[in-house]
């Protein structure tokens, strides 16, 4: 391995959405040397997947996005200017390098029956004999801990694990440059731990890191450069002047006592998906009391999810019993782990309108506001950054003023900003007299709004 | 889920080359007794793979309005035949559209029941990969698994919007009146968001390498024997000679 000799040189002069009035990134300027580790910090909204997007050649995508930019890869230099659009193949700068995106459902094809499939699409096009595919999958899948993962259907896969195999795929692509987007979000300690020491392994192999996060987190251990991005403009941060804030634990909040009505009641219940034979929760104890904060907390795929979902009436219990305070469905409030399975309209507006009374309607632009999305009612959704599109989800849960408010995985994306609003909103509802039940990988938050934190196991594990 | 039934592990081309071959020597027969022990046949095999039930509610979708167009068009206003059973205004029955009206639905139900069974029997995603593992352009792999992906990708997103929904109050679909309120529910929702789906999913698709453009491999192993490889032979054999040594003599009679 060389260091010194750079592998990927970017002078980003500015690059500016069809339609905006604005430029989102502007004087940006890398090198990554091989084995290098980049970690580029912003809020929500500061520009970093938009970044992420043009180093890997996804954008610019439309003829209005304007690009001033000159790349040096391998050897090569392009120069994308005004006037002049350089037409990226995209295989080509793939082979150099590599995203993973923020959603990392995007990374898989989707046209594969399992996960070993899923993962050896990289291979399989590059022509790797199978032998060898197969010595590399498994030894990397018993790496990430996936092994049991290999024959299951990509689609049926928990939101931790979806993340995980897109890691994984993306590592066996086996670009030389790799920029991840937020690759920790939504996974468990273990795992955590595991895909730390695989980018350790990953940068004494030679790879370049380019590490795109909000939150100061394990990950970032032992970085070459950091830069803070803010509003697309980036300021390097001098190594040892490095002093942003890891995730903070604030003191938990004890204004609420529980009352003694239950909300919600699992008693010995076994809970699965239809179309498949193994049950996800087996042995489910759950109570919650009307004013009370539940944290959720369990390792990934331990059925955290599977708990909201058959909470809000998504699923059929196989077995046990599922009380509830309130009238089933009725009352209760889910907000998705994944906002894009929870969004489906054409403007925020309409979004939160959707299925509404015209008396409730009107209260849209308040709950907007005490969200912090005023003036975004006519944007699309997918044209917010992640942290906001996960408010607009929220917000359409909050309008109906439910009794229950189910969390999966509320902070995921969120910056302190939005963390500060959403602890507001858990406020709210228990000074209501609601509850609120949160499924959760952040330690510290849930220690800082839940009154109790309810662990779960893995179902093999249960089992035994 | 995806555990479609495994026929004693066959190869995809083996079916389809068979099915083939089947429908093109029942056809060039036109014998209504080779028709029927073929439709009967394809029912048997359905059953084995429990699924008969679906064969006949599909193939009765389809076959249905094609057989009533055949009626229509040959048994009940047919002008050609002599032997006229009844005739009313600009209807007539004769005995010879009767007939012609059967043959063609014995033929369509042929083809379209084998075509149905070939689609239960095998897996597309052994379909796919025998593509892939074939001397086929290397696009065509990659081609046939978007498509065939197409619509469980499809249905998945729908019941994805339909959960979205229902969390938003509006009831899972009851009885044919919800069918369709939510069918107008979920529509434009689907478009939309299948569009923002390929277009979040193809920059990655592409940078994995889809399509392939040269020599490429595959992980999945696709069942196959020797046995089999002959099977498919004499049966590509069958399905190009068979209709030639059965029509040949009528060609000579002709001559
Ligand atoms: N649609 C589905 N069909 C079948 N099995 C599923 C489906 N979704 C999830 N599972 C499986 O059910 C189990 C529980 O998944 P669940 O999503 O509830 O986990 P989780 O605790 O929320 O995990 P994470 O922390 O990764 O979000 C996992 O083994 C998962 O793979
Ligand atoms: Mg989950």
């Amino acid at each position: 391995m060389s260091r010194g000799n750079p592998l990927f040189e970017v002078e980003l002069e500015r690059f500016r959405y069809s339609g905006d009035g604005d430029d989102t990134l502007a004087g940006i300027g890398l090198s990554l040397e091989a084995g290098s580790l980049t970690v580029i910090v912003g809020d929500s909204g500061s520009g970093k997947s938009t970044l992420g997007a043009v180093l890997c050649g996804m954008l610019p995508r439309h003829d209005g996005e304007e690009l001033e930019a000159v790349f040096e890869i391998q050897g090569q230099t392009i120069r994308h200017g005004t006037g002049k659009s350089v037409r990226i193949d995209p295989v080509g700068w793939a082979r150099h390098v590599g995203m993973l995106p923020q959603d990392a459902r995007h990374y898989l094809s989707g046209v594969r029956e399992t996960v070993a499939e899923e993962l050896a699409v990289g291979l399989e096009n590059a022509g790797v004999p199978r032998a060898q595919m197969h010595a590399r999958i498994t030894a990397l899948a018993h790496r990430l801990g996936l092994g049991e993962l290999l024959d299951r259907d990509p689609e049926t896969l928990s939101g931790g694990q979806e993340r995980l195999v897109a890691l994984a795929a993306l590592t066996l692509d086996g670009a030389p440059v790799l920029i991840l987007d937020e690759p920790l979000a939504g996974l468990d300690a273990a795992a955590s731990a595991r895909v730390a020491a695989l980018l350790q392994q990953l940068r004494a192999e030679g790879t370049a890191l380019v590490l795109l996060t909000r939150a100061v987190d394990g990950s970032v251990d032992g970085a070459d450069h950091m830069l803070r991005l803010r509003a697309g403009r980036c300021e390097s941060v001098p190594g040892e002047q490095i002093s942003i804030p890891r995730n903070e634990v604030s003191a938990p909040d004890r204004r609420h006592s529980p009352g003694t009505a239950a909300l919600l009641e699992f008693s010995a219940a076994e809970l699965g998906y239809p179309g498949s034979a193994a049950s996800a929760v087996t042995g489910l104890d759950l109570l919650v009391h009307a004013g009370e904060c539940v944290g959720l907390a369990g390792p990934n795929g331990s059925g955290k999810s599977t708990v909201l979902k058959t909470a809000a009436g998504l699923l059929n219990l196989r077995a046990g019993v599922l009380r509830q305070g309130t009238k089933r469905g009725a009352g209760v409030g889910l907000l998705l782990q994944n906002p894009a399975d929870q969004l489906f309209e054409r403007t925020v507006h309409r979004e939160v309108a959707f299925g509404l009374p015209r008396s409730t309607a009107v209260k849209i632009p308040e709950v907007l506001e005490s969200l912090g999305l005023a003036g975004t009612g006519e944007t699309h959704p997918y044209e917010l950054p992640a942290a906001a599109r996960r408010l607009v989800a929220l917000a359409t849960v909050l309008i109906r003023r439910p009794a229950l408010l189910l969390l999966d995985e509320p902070t995921e994306a969120l910056d302190a900003g939005g963390l500060e609003v959403l602890r507001a909103v858990i406020g709210k509802v228990l000074d209501r007299g609601g509850a609120v039940l949160i499924a959760s990988h952040d330690e510290g938050f849930l220690i800082g709004v839940a009154g109790r934190i309810h662990r779960m196991q893995p179902v093999a594990q249960a089992a035994r | 889920m995806h555990q479609l039934p495994r026929t004693g592990r066959l190869h995809p081309f083996t079916v389809l080359v068979l099915a083939a071959a089947v429908v093109a020597i029942t056809t060039a027969a036109g014998r209504w007794w080779l028709h029927t022990a073929v439709l009967a046949g394809c029912l048997l095999l359905a059953a084995r793979a429990k699924r008969a039930g679906k064969l006949v509610r599909l193939g009765a979708v389809i076959l249905v309005p094609a057989w009533g167009s055949h009626l229509l068009i040959h048994g009940l206003i047919d002008t050609g035949g002599g032997h006229v059973l009844a005739a009313a205004g600009p209807l007539r029955i004769t005995t010879e559209g009767l007939v012609t009206a059967g043959q063609l639905g014995l033929r369509t139900g042929v083809l379209v029941v084998a075509g149905l069974l070939c689609s239960m029997l095998i897996d597309r995603h052994d379909l796919v990969a025998a593509v892939d593992l074939s001397s086929a352009p290397p696009q065509a792999g990659y081609l046939l698994a978007a498509t065939l992906s197409l619509l469980p990708r499809l249905a998945q997103r729908q019941r994805a919007i339909g959960q979205a929904q229902a969390l938003r109050g509006i009831p899972l679909a009851a009885g044919p009146r919800g069918w369709w309120r939510s069918v107008r529910l979920r529509s434009v929702p689907l478009v939309l968001s299948s569009v923002q789906d390929a277009a979040d999913r193809s920059a990655y698709l592409a940078a994995r390498g889809f399509p392939a453009k040269g020599a490429h491999t595959r992980l999945r192993e696709v069942p196959d024997s020797p046995a089999q490889c002959w099977v498919r032979r004499v049966a590509l054999g069958a399905m190009v000679l068979g209709p030639v040594a059965l029509l040949a003599p009528t060609w000579v009679g002709q001559g």
